[in-house]
């Protein structure tokens, strides 16, 4: 039955122009998501390169100005801009910070439209509260990006629903179902392997399009491995698909019935599961608020203003390595400013990690649940597999932290050593270097075919014991 | 081939079909005539597994219908009334398609050989069956019949809305099917068609077989009278 089910329902399905039409849509759907994809990732990159040349031109500018004041020349800038400062260097020459896109990133936008993929941390600034987000248009925010993670989630299950809704249906009603139910075959089973004959039409068209636009957006050697994830996962959650379609066709009935109920899936799974677990998450660990923490911190800054000496000399007794060298004693503005910023950083530490704990728990909460729908797993990994998944900025954002942190500690021996800047230490200077994440999940692809197994041998099962009569009514 | 020994279906209340029993033998035509809810139809459904009996049983090639669903149904060739093909095959794509999936590999010669013999005119065999008229289906489906090596054939209500010509080369087809040894069993309102192909002619009403013929020990006029007898009209038809 196998192959005569495969040769005549390959022959059916390219004779159908609907189908014509959904196979042509797909490939359109697929190029133009990564077109769209592609682009934003092209100009993620312009805007890492440009932060990166004016960052080289601005070096140029410092070592010229070094140049000129070493040779004891004037020269006509801002006294609190010359480099011989190190605070002026590590305010006014900062590095960039950029989280690079990957090679698949053009597959999810993630988060990238919510958060910066490039910082540059000075040595005053508060890297606590260092905002990552991005300005983002509206509506953009409200549509979702239209990437290929976005067809492959939310787009590709709408065209396998009207693919595969009235497999057996429509038989049914153009009555031709009454003459196949009369041969000796099980209808549970021709079903079955009509729904897999139509998968695989589409898996086919599926991998096409994504190889096609694999080579349109160019692939690196070493970058299959994270192609044959892309796929391994978009057929996986085809397959999940195909599997409840299956369970449909079977138990549901007319056409028109079939169609509203595989919608009301797709609503439930897609939109439904990821909204309500998104509010609940929200209002079982609600968020501290932002605008609370930075007062707070203004009040900290206020005190610790009014008791800048006080700090000051605690700081130097807890560091007595920034002292012994200095002969001068000369104490500044950012002397004081930066030991009260290690104050003003430690009090509010409390506050902060009450929002790190609180965005954690949300974050664990999620991920708990996320197994729910198979739409908010899968466009996870997708995120994944990009680099642009919370986890990626997560990472990103502790890297800059990090950074932060050994760009001040670099000039802070500078400052309280009261030891000039010069070229010659410009080499020296602290470099960030982005390291994605190793840790990636890959369960996903494991789990979505465990549902799916466990769906068709429902529904096989739950075949054998269906009346034909029931099929025909 | 076919028997059926006290068969008996109720929806509810409503009794389709009140133990029947019948059977029809290899060679053998047996026409079920009767009126609108007389239980023709239930009786081939049940034949087919469609619906379960509510009590009794019905055997095809020895086998019980209901214990051996897909094994009775390799002896099996259904034509329903409007016998329903894919639209955007051939009659040859088809006829291999449905041969194909009953478990018989032919090829293309066999196929046209078939299509052949049940009368259907070469210049059609590649021609999509959107394009066919319903005399031009059933005879897809008897070429169907003969492709599957058919034991047992049920027939409802074939030759309703077919022109006379095209009811006559039915008749002729089924004659040559009997004549293979095919089993026949066709509900029909059509006394004239039924005392032309069948052996055996049977009566039902509500559910019941009412009455039973050899085909050949009773005239046209004798049927009409038993039928109308059977269905309480008296009075001659015009």
């Amino acid at each position: 039955m196998l192959r005569y089910n495969f040769i005549y329902e390959l022959r059916l399905l390219l004779r159908s122009r609907w189908i014509q039409l959904l196979s042509l849509l797909l490939l359109v759907l697929f190029g133009f998501s990564t077109f769209n994809g592609e682009q934003k990732v092209q100009k993620r990159r312009s805007d890492i390169a440009a932060a990166k040349q004016e960052v080289q031109e601005s070096d140029q500018a410092m070592i010229k100005l070094l140049d000129s004041v070493e040779r004891g020349m004037e020269v006509s800038v801002p006294y609190w801009t010359i480099p011989t400062s190190p605070m002026a260097v590590g305010n006014y020459y900062p590095r960039v910070a950029a989280m690079e896109p990957q090679p698949m990133s053009f597959v999810s936008t993630g988060q990238a439209d919510l958060f910066t993929h490039y910082m540059k941390p000075t040595v005053s600034g508060d890297d606590f509260t260092l905002n990552f987000t991005e300005m983002s248009s509206p509506v953009q925010l409200l549509f979702g990006s239209f990437d290929l993670a976005f067809v492959i989630v939310y787009l590709l299950p709408l065209l396998i629903i009207a693919f595969t809704y009235n497999v057996l249906s429509s038989e049914k009603e153009q009555g031709s179902l009454r003459l196949l139910a009369s041969q000796p075959i099980s209808i549970g089973k021709w079903v079955f392997q009509k729904l897999i004959l139509r998968f695989f039409w589409l898996s086919v068209l599926a991998t096409f399009s994504l190889l096609a636009t694999i080579f349109l957006v160019g692939i690196g050697p070493f970058q299959w491995g994270a192609f044959l994830s892309l796929l391994a996962l978009t057929l996986s959650y085809m397959l999940f698909w195909f599997a409840l379609a299956f369970l449909v066709n079977l138990f549901v009935g007319s056409s028109a019935k079939n169609a509203v109920s595989l919608i009301g899936l797709w609503v439930l799974f897609v939109l439904l599961t990821p909204s309500v677990l998104n509010q609940l998450g929200s209002k079982l660990y609600p968020m501290p608020s932002r605008t609370l923490m930075i007062n707070k911190m203004r009040e900290r800054k206020a005190a610790a203003t009014e008791r800048q000496d006080e700090i000051l000399d605690n700081f130097l007794r807890d560091h007595p390595e920034y002292a012994i060298n200095d002969s001068t004693q000369t104490r500044s503005f950012y002397h004081r400013y930066m030991a009260s910023q290690e104050v003003v950083k430690e009090e509010l530490q409390p506050i902060v990690n009450e929002y790190e704990k609180q965005l954690q728990k949300q974050q664990t909460w999620s991920k708990q649940l996320q197994w729910i729908s198979p739409a908010i797993v899968v466009q996870e990994s997708l995120n994944q597999l990009a680099g642009t998944s919370t986890d990626d900025y997560e990472n990103y954002r502790g890297q800059v932290m990090g950074f932060a942190e050994v760009w001040r500690e670099h000039f802070m021996s500078f400052l309280y050593n009261n030891q000039n800047f010069s070229q010659a230490d410009y080499p020296g200077l602290p470099q960030f270097h982005f390291e994605q994440r190793k840790d990636k999940s890959v369960l996903t692809v494991p789990i979505l075919l465990l549902m799916t197994i466990v769906m068709l041998c429902c529904g096989l099962l739950a075949s054998k014991s269906l009346k034909t009569g029931k099929v025909l009514s | 081939m076919i028997s059926t020994n006290n068969l008996t279906k109720k929806f509810g209340d409503f009794t389709a079909v009140d133990n029947l029993s019948l059977s029809v033998n290899e060679g053998e035509i047996l026409c079920l005539l009767g009126a609108n809810g007389a239980g023709k139809s239930t009786t081939i459904n049940m034949l087919l597994n469609f619906i379960p009996p509510s009590s009794g049983s019905a055997t095809i090639n020895g086998l019980d219908v209901v214990k051996n669903p897909i094994k009775t149904k390799e002896f099996i060739t259904y034509i329903p009334e409007n016998l329903m093909l894919y639209p955007s095959l051939t009659a040859m794509e088809n006829l291999d398609y449905f041969s194909g999936i009953a478990g018989k590999k032919l090829t293309p010669t066999q196929l046209s050989n078939f299509l052949e013999e049940a009368g259907l005119q070469t210049n059609a065999f590649h021609k999509r069956i959107s394009t066919f008229s319903k005399g031009m289906r059933q005879k897809v489906g008897i070429a169907l019949a003969l492709a599957k090596d058919t034991k047992v054939l049920l027939l409802d209500e074939p030759t309703s809305g077919l022109d006379p010509k095209a009811g006559n080369e039915f008749g002729e087809l089924l004659q040559n099917l009997k004549n293979k040894g095919v089993a026949v069993l066709m509900a029909t309102h059509d006394l004239f068609r039924a005392k032309e192909v069948a052996t055996h002619i049977g009566i039902m009403k509500g559910g019941q077989l009412r009455q039973q013929f050899v085909a050949d020990d009773i005239s046209l006029s004798q049927l009409e009278k038993a039928y109308l007898d059977t269905m309480n009209v008296t009075e001659a038809m015009p």
